[in-house]
């Protein structure tokens, strides 16, 4: 039989075992490091990609941005020529210019008009008067005198004997002028 | 050892400056920050922001087939720097002469100006096509010329040159003053459109990608089409040109009308003017005298005068009149020209023979009122709108009228009427009685004044019955007679032409009376008479003698045949029925008083 004593020591000692057993010990450190390399050569490559993209990008833009004003010049340019030329065609449908080139060729208009029947090969009733040419002369324009516009006119001595080589541009120098662009004298 | 130790005087010497000059930053970031920090972000904003006008194209005015009688193309002005273009100036000169057809020498002084006012800036030449200039600076540029730029000036132009000038005007070299005659002016609202604006931030002149941008599209101007016939008017104006110069007339008017729509096809004023250089003409010449000036119609009223006779029951084409040599009213003597004795005429022949007493014998059995009321519904004293500028409405004298003064209004003196007003009158005739208001607009425009105007807003208003209009363009067609008529030069052979023939004496303008052997010639007619596709108003003014049947009504024989040719209008190859134009027999008529 055990007396009381003698269980306290063995609980006692029971209880140190489990609490030796339980005690946290520090771990050996076993430090493991990860390569630094790769990181920054990762990061450094994503920013150097950043960049010359946004670079490339940029540049395309500017490029883009150009040929846009390139080709926007070019379109006005187009239209300038497209209207210059439905000008020119106008011109040629001028019925004055169609009407003077009819006269040249000695067409003439007759008075009235005559109807051909196929049917019967029939005429209609002939004019009274002969056919005449067209009444193309444009009408005078009555100008005032103030409105005359002034004329630079020049006076150019006849060449003489062995100037046979006249000044490069001189007759153009000594031409009559006019003023204004428009002006058609 | 030495040690170095710092004077606390410099130490503290050093912070202070230090403190001032941070004092000093922060002041100006309290500044930036803090007050009005709105203005400065506006002016970092504005450095760099380019602002650029996109100008609105100006619309066209095209003919009734869309063909441009008034266009905009792209022009530029030529500007030299004389400061760089000295040193080659003659050079320069002879090349620019050349190219753009500009003065030489108004050129080299130009380029010479190298002091004084422009010394930098003078221009060469205006309103040149975009596309000649640009050639040429090309060329410029390889010859190795320097100092020349370009700046945007558009061109209004003109295909025709003088054709239709008076009815659409033209725009003055100035532009701030905008269009100064014509339908230009009249809706320069709708022609001219509203320019538009784009901002962007721009690094010499091009736009930085990405930055922002604000545009405002330019809306364009809107075309205005016109009744008018390009081929048509042209002929029409060089007819009616020849005729004013061969009878050494002062002026002329001719309008040519589609009878059963009153569209306007040919209106011509004689002398006018090139819509490209207006300033080579007077100013006289730019307004459209067919709508603006009216003067007294002569016997053209007549056909007037006797359908409102015929219409209100006094009378018949057929009805008998004995027409003295002379008859007198309030004193004033009324004669017939060319015409002596006593003469039996019917009303027929009194139309056919252009009878003034006739006439005022047959408007007297009317009462002043009726008759005026007539005149006004043939659209006389009152504007056509047709959309010409300053339109005059005429005068129809208010009633009561004197003996005299009925008599002379009736065969179409001592009243006045555009010849606009009179071709839509006789038009009335023309279309069954019923007139319809003259056009020159096809759809709908607004004028300047705010009035709406064109093909949309014609009206057509019954004047006098359908038979009556049958029974005058009979009466009409014996105007035409070679041995009854007054105007057998207006026959046109295969068509059944109606007409009348009207010579008014010229009212003095020093005074009282009218001038002595000058007269205003006109002619009025339409064909095919028995349907109308077309009327025909010539007028010839200030003539020293001659008639409206030798003047106008030759004008008229070829502008009228040449609108049938033009629109294919066959002959009928019908034959007039004309009525009796005199009568025999006992008895002084059955005109009932």
């Amino acid at each position: 039989m055990s007396t009381p004593q003698l269980s306290r020591v063995r609980v006692t000692r029971i209880a140190e075992e489990a609490v030796e057993r339980a005690r946290l010990r520090v771990v050996p450190a076993t430090r493991v490091r990860a390569p630094k390399v790769p990181f920054v050569m990762l990061v450094s490559a994503i920013l150097l990609a950043g960049v010359v993209g946004l670079l490339l990008f940029n540049t395309t833009m500017q490029q883009n941005s150009f040929a846009a004003a390139d080709l926007q010049t070019h379109a006005d340019e187009l239209r300038s020529q497209e209207q210059a030329l439905q000008a020119e065609i106008d011109e040629l449908n001028d019925p004055q210019r169609i009407g003077e080139a009819a006269n040249r060729l000695g067409m003439v208009m007759p008075v009235c008009p005559r109807f051909l029947y196929t049917a019967t090969n029939k005429v209609t009733e002939a004019c009274d008067e002969p056919p005449a040419k067209l009444p193309i002369d444009p009408p005078a324009a009555a100008r005032p005198d103030s409105l005359v516009p002034h004329r630079t006119v020049v006076k150019v001595d006849a060449p003489t004997k062995g100037a046979d080589t006249p000044v490069k541009g001189a007759a153009k120098a000594g031409r009559v002028g006019s003023h204004g662009a428009s002006s058609t004298n | 050892m030495n040690s170095r130790s710092v004077s606390p005087f410099r130490l503290k010497f050093g912070f202070l400056v230090i403190a001032i000059v941070l004092s000093f930053y922060g002041a100006r970031l309290v500044q930036l920050q803090a007050i009005d920090p709105g203005s400065y972000a506006e002016m970092a904003h504005q450095e760099g922001l380019e602002e650029i006008e996109l100008p609105a194209s100006r619309g066209a005015i095209v003919d009734r087939e869309g063909v441009e009688l008034a266009s905009s193309m792209d022009g530029l002005m030529v500007i030299a720097d004389p400061a760089l273009t000295v040193a080659r100036a003659p050079e320069l000169g002879r090349f620019l002469a050349d190219k753009l057809g500009i003065d030489y020498f108004a050129t080299l002084d130009k380029l010479r100006k190298t002091t004084g006012e422009g010394s930098h800036y003078q221009i060469l030449a205006r309103r040149i096509p975009a596309t000649k200039v640009r050639k040429v600076l090309a060329e410029a540029a390889d010859e190795g010329f320097q100092g020349l730029t370009t700046e945007r000036d558009p061109i209004r132009s003109y295909p025709l040159d003088d054709v239709a000038a008076n009815i659409i005007g033209f725009i003055g070299q100035d532009d701030d003053k905008g269009p100064l005659a014509g339908l230009e002016r009249t809706f320069n609202k709708q022609l001219a459109g509203t320019d538009g604006i784009a901002r962007y931030q721009a690094v010499k002149g091009r736009q930085i990608p990405l930055s922002d941008a604000t545009v405002t599209p330019p809306r364009d101007g809107k075309t205005l089409q016109l009744t008018i016939d390009r081929d048509a008017q042209w002929f029409t104006q060089r007819t009616l040109a020849q005729v004013v110069r061969n009878w050494k007339a002062t002026s002329g008017v001719a309008i040519v009308m589609d009878s059963h729509t009153g569209d306007l096809l040919a209106y011509a004023d004689y002398p006018t003017f090139d819509a490209n250089d207006p300033q080579a003409t007077s100013k006289d010449y730019y307004g459209s005298k067919g709508a603006q000036e009216p003067y007294e119609p002569g016997s053209v009223e007549k056909a007037l005068t006797l359908s409102a006779v015929i219409d209100s029951g006094h009378a018949e084409p057929e009805t008998r009149l004995t027409v003295p040599e002379t008859i007198t009213r309030d004193g004033w003597p009324i004669g017939d020209h060319g015409r002596k004795g006593t003469a039996k005429l019917t009303l027929a022949g009194v139309l056919a023979h252009s009878s003034n007493i006739g006439t005022t014998m047959a408007a007297e059995t009317m009462k002043a009122d009726q008759l005026r009321d007539y005149l006004t519904a043939f659209g006389l004293g009152q504007r056509t709108n047709v959309g010409l500028r300053g339109e005059s409405p005429g005068i129809v004298p208010a009633t009561p009228w004197q003996a005299i003064q009925q008599a002379t209004i009736s065969f179409g003196q001592g009243i006045s009427s555009t010849p606009l007003q009179m071709a839509a009158a006789v038009n009335a005739i023309a279309n069954g009685g019923v007139r319809v208001s003259p056009s020159l607009i096809e759809g709908s425009a607004t004028t300047e004044d705010g009035v709406e105007v064109g093909t949309a807003h014609a009206t057509a208003t019954r004047v006098i019955s359908e038979e009556t209009a049958q029974k005058m363009s009979r009466m009409m067609e014996t105007v035409l007679d070679p041995v009854e008529g007054t105007a057998p030069q207006a026959h046109i052979p295969g068509y059944r032409v109606a007409g009348k023939t009207g010579t008014a004496q010229v009212p003095n303008p020093n005074g009282g009376g009218y001038l002595d052997g000058v007269n205003n010639n006109s002619f009025v007619g339409f064909a095919p008479a028995e349907n109308p596709r077309f009327t025909v108003y010539v007028a010839v003014m200030g003539v020293h003698g001659g008639a409206g049947g030798l003047t106008a009504a030759p004008a008229f024989k070829r502008i009228m045949s040449y609108m049938l040719r033009h629109y294919g209008v066959p002959p009928t190859d019908a034959k007039a029925t004309p009525y009796a134009t005199t009568w025999g027999g006992p008895g002084t008529g059955n005109l009932a008083p």
